[in-house]
């Protein structure tokens, strides 16, 4: 069945089209909600309170976006409503963009992305590096960049402009480039790369 | 991978230029012939997919207390 069709069945009430969705998005939420939360038990604990949104609201979603977009919206609040709370929102600054791109720092990468399947010491890496950058940035990169959603549709779930988002983004990939380059450019030679 | 004109394109845009824009054809000259910069955007491009490939699946346990927690169990 497809999804418009469970979405209608579901604002009708039936409980079985709504498990149909949940199935249908429940990886893509979970999965997400880590990227943004950087833990397990936070990214269970938001998957649920947005399927619990979704199920409370399903009736006033009118199919006017994608219900993915609603759903990456729900999460997106969440997490950042955590990192604020957390006091960990704004905790790298942007202020100096300039100091973002180093020209001396720039070393030839040679490493494999596919990697970070089976390398847990490179999965720290990256988990360390995304922990630094604040939470409104990360949901931006994580958007546009890593879910693939385009800027209007990154810009429309963060509420800002599509200049805004741009800023936004390039900012946070030249932090975590940086960020990776200081590992790559010490352990280059070494044992991630092996 | 992108294309050169994806990179340039994705560059431009974010800079506000159309690719046929002098500020544009400027930096794509420079682009084609520094290493430097070659190696940077290939270096952020390597950092997008590490993310991309980064992922977790949902366990059958958080499946479970899923569909109890919104009261959809069968």
């Amino acid at each position: 069945m497809n999804e418009q069709k469970l979405i209608e069945q579901a604002q009708h009430g039936d409980r079985k089209a709504l498990a149909e969705l949940v199935k249908l998005y429940e990886q893509t939420v979970f999965n997400f909600s880590f990227k943004i939360c950087r833990h397990k038990d936070r990214a269970e604990n938001t998957m649920q309170e947005t399927f619990l949104s979704m199920v409370k609201n399903i009736h006033q979603f009118s199919g006017q976006s994608k219900l993915s977009t609603w759903l990456y919206r729900v999460v997106a609040n969440h997490c950042l409503m955590l990192a604020r709370s957390e006091s960990k929102y704004g905790y790298t600054s942007f202020e100096d963009e300039e100091a973002l791109i180093d020209e001396k720092e720039i070393a030839d990468w040679s490493v494999a992305p596919d990697r970070v399947t089976e390398n847990n010491e490179l999965k720290m890496v990256l988990d360390k590096a995304i922990e630094k950058l604040p939470a409104d940035y990360r949901i931006v990169f994580m958007l546009r960049d890593v879910e693939g959603l385009t800027t209007e549709e990154t810009a429309k779930i963060v509420e800002l402009s599509v200049p805004a988002v741009k800023s936004r983004l390039h900012r946070a990939r030249a932090f975590l480039r940086n960020e990776l380059n200081d590992t790559f450019s010490e352990d280059i030679n070494n044992n991630i790369n092996e | 991978m992108p294309t050169c004109k994806e990179v340039m394109t994705h560059i431009c845009d974010n800079l506000g230029e159309e690719l046929g824009s002098p500020a544009c054809i400027e930096i794509k000259a420079h682009l084609e012939s520094c290493d430097n910069c070659q190696h940077y955007f290939k270096s952020v491009e390597t950092t997008i997919q590490f993310y991309r490939k980064y992922n977790v699946n949902i366990s059958e346990e958080a499946h479970n207390r899923l569909v109890e927690f919104l009261g959809l169990k069968e």
